[in-house]
């Protein structure tokens, strides 16, 4: 499993991060803030690769030695991070689209609760769930 | 050539391809944007008013106009005449919970009387996405339902009352609607008809 | 199987039918209250914010879920594309039936017959003209709300000529 999962918002600031290991989530606080500047990188209209990426998924991100740092943004430019253990092969390129697609899939039934107001913090029992 | 910011260059959209693509989907969203309406709608009641009994009788009240014009419809639809007795009411309000809000509620709970019965819901599109917040404990989430019912009813000329017993919303198992037959409205009955 | 799958269709429009009017009986409500907590400005003109702010709140949060398995949009024409077939047939079952633009932040949408007001009349009927406003306000609030969730600060205004007919007027603010 995702050692690390965070919700970005359209501002940059972070909506939701929970990670596995509380203990250390600094540091991954830290790699998500990492994370966001090649999210732009990667988004950044006038680069001319960037408009290659049609595709949510944007991919690995970065690796480290210890970790793997998967990104996704969506059309309203709300980002999503997951960091999983390097040693961790058993999740498949595909396994990581699918959680994406799930986290997604979770975050736009959360706004929908007209409950919510856009940009607030996170804490649908749905995203908690994943 | 067209001067910047004057003159509007004319450019159709149209593409068949693109309706035929959405055509599966459509019942879905469109039951999306009732949603999100009628969420809307509750968020900006509880904006309006103080009170949350204010906004559940406001809903109520929205309910009751929303019904008498959907008892048209329904009659149009379905082309059901009268009810023999109450429990063939019951089967009728819960075929209208299926053309309109395409799910079927169980009817259950009958009193000995028969003047009475229970609608139970497991699912139910009003409130897909909603998560009551805490300080709305005493919101009739689906109070519309409630007006619609009784709208629709007072138009065949019957009189109801119906509650909610229990509310997904507050953490049941199902939503349970009571309804009650009160009396026969004979006097609405417009003149002209047998 | 194929006549299966036909078949389910078939039901699935009529009820599909079924909520339209749903919708529309509960956008009537919505329009009359909006006019009870209103009090006309000094124009004569009915205030209106309170329908406007609804259908941003909708509009934002439903374009959130149309684009989820879109792939992500090349620049701005894109989206108002995007809204003007997609959004649009979903929501209203009908194309924008035509989009005009200078190129230059200011684009307009026409609807030859729109949803909302197919039911008020046809024919250049003048009778109600001046009632429209109050119909279209929640769909200008559905537009901007859409745009704004795409990172497009837009004001929305809409026009009517003919019944029903009617143009919004997109007007999108450059910061």
């Amino acid at each position: 499993m995702a050692v690390c999962v965070a919700v970005i918002g359209k501002d940059n600031s972070p909506k939701y991060i929970r990670c596995v290991d509380e203990s250390s989530a600094l540091q991954f606080h830290c790699k998500v803030h990492t994370s966001i500047d090649i999210i732009e990188e990667k988004l950044n209209v006038g680069n001319k690769a960037a408009t290659d990426i049609r595709d949510l998924y944007l991919n690995l991100l970065y690796a480290t030695e210890e970790y793997k740092i998967y990104g996704y943004a969506t059309n309203t430019k709300i980002k999503f991070i997951i960091v999983l253990h390097s040693s961790n092969v058993s999740l498949r390129d595909n396994d990581v689209k699918m959680i994406f697609k799930k986290l997604h899939a979770a975050y736009s039934n959360a706004v929908c609760n007209s409950f919510y107001i856009p940009g607030d913090q996170l804490n649908s029992r749905q995203v908690q769930s994943i | 050539m067209s001067r910047a910011g004057t003159k509007l260059d004319s450019k159709k959209v149209f593409c068949m391809k693109n309706i035929l693509r959405y055509d599966e989907n459509l019942y879905i969203i469109n039951s999306e944007l009732f949603t999100l309406t009628y969420g809307a709608l509750v968020a900006q009641l509880l904006k309006d008013y103080e009170n949350v009994e204010d906004v559940n009788k406001q809903l109520e009240r929205m309910g009751y106009n929303m019904g008498i014009r959907l008892i048209e419809d329904f009659l149009a639809r379905t082309g059901s005449g009268r009810c023999y007795d109450f429990r063939d009411t019951a089967e009728k309000i819960q075929t209208g919970f299926k053309i309109f809000l395409g799910i079927t509620p169980t009817i259950t709970n009958w009193s000995a009387a028969g003047d009475e019965f229970s609608l139970c819901f497991e699912a139910n599109p009003l409130t897909e996405f909603v998560e009551l917040p805490d300080h709305c404990l005493n919101l009739k989430y689906c109070n519309v339902l409630i007006g619609v019912l009784r709208g629709a009813c007072e138009m065949v000329q019957m009189e109801i009352a119906c509650w909610f017993v229990q509310d997904q919303l507050k953490n049941d198992n199902v939503t349970e609607l009571r309804i009650k037959f009160i009396k026969r409205l004979e006097d609405a009955i417009p003149a002209g008809e047998d | 199987m194929r006549q299966q799958i036909i078949d389910t269709k078939i039901n699935l429009h009529a009820s599909g039918e079924a909520d339209e009017c749903l919708f529309e009986y509960l956008h009537a409500e919505m329009v009359n209250y909006a006019l009870s907590k209103s009090c006309k400005n000094k124009e004569g003109e009915e205030e209106l914010s309170r329908l406007e702010w609804m259908g941003f709140s909708v509009g934002y949060r439903i374009i959130e879920r149309l684009t989820r398995e879109w792939n992500r949009f090349k620049d701005e024409l894109d989206m108002i594309k995007f809204i003007c077939t997609d959004f649009w047939s979903s929501l209203y079952h009908k194309q924008i039936d035509n989009l005009r633009t200078n190129h230059h932040g200011v684009y307009v949408l026409q609807d030859n017959s729109f949803r909302l007001l197919n039911k008020v009349g046809t024919n250049s009927n003048k009778q109600y003209l001046q009632e429209t406003p109050r119909l279209l306000s929640f769909t200008c609030g559905l537009l901007r709300g859409s745009l704004a969730n795409l990172g497009i600060i837009s004001t929305v205004n809409a026009e009517i000529s003919t019944l029903p007919s009617c143009k919004f007027h997109v007007q999108v603010q450059r910061i």
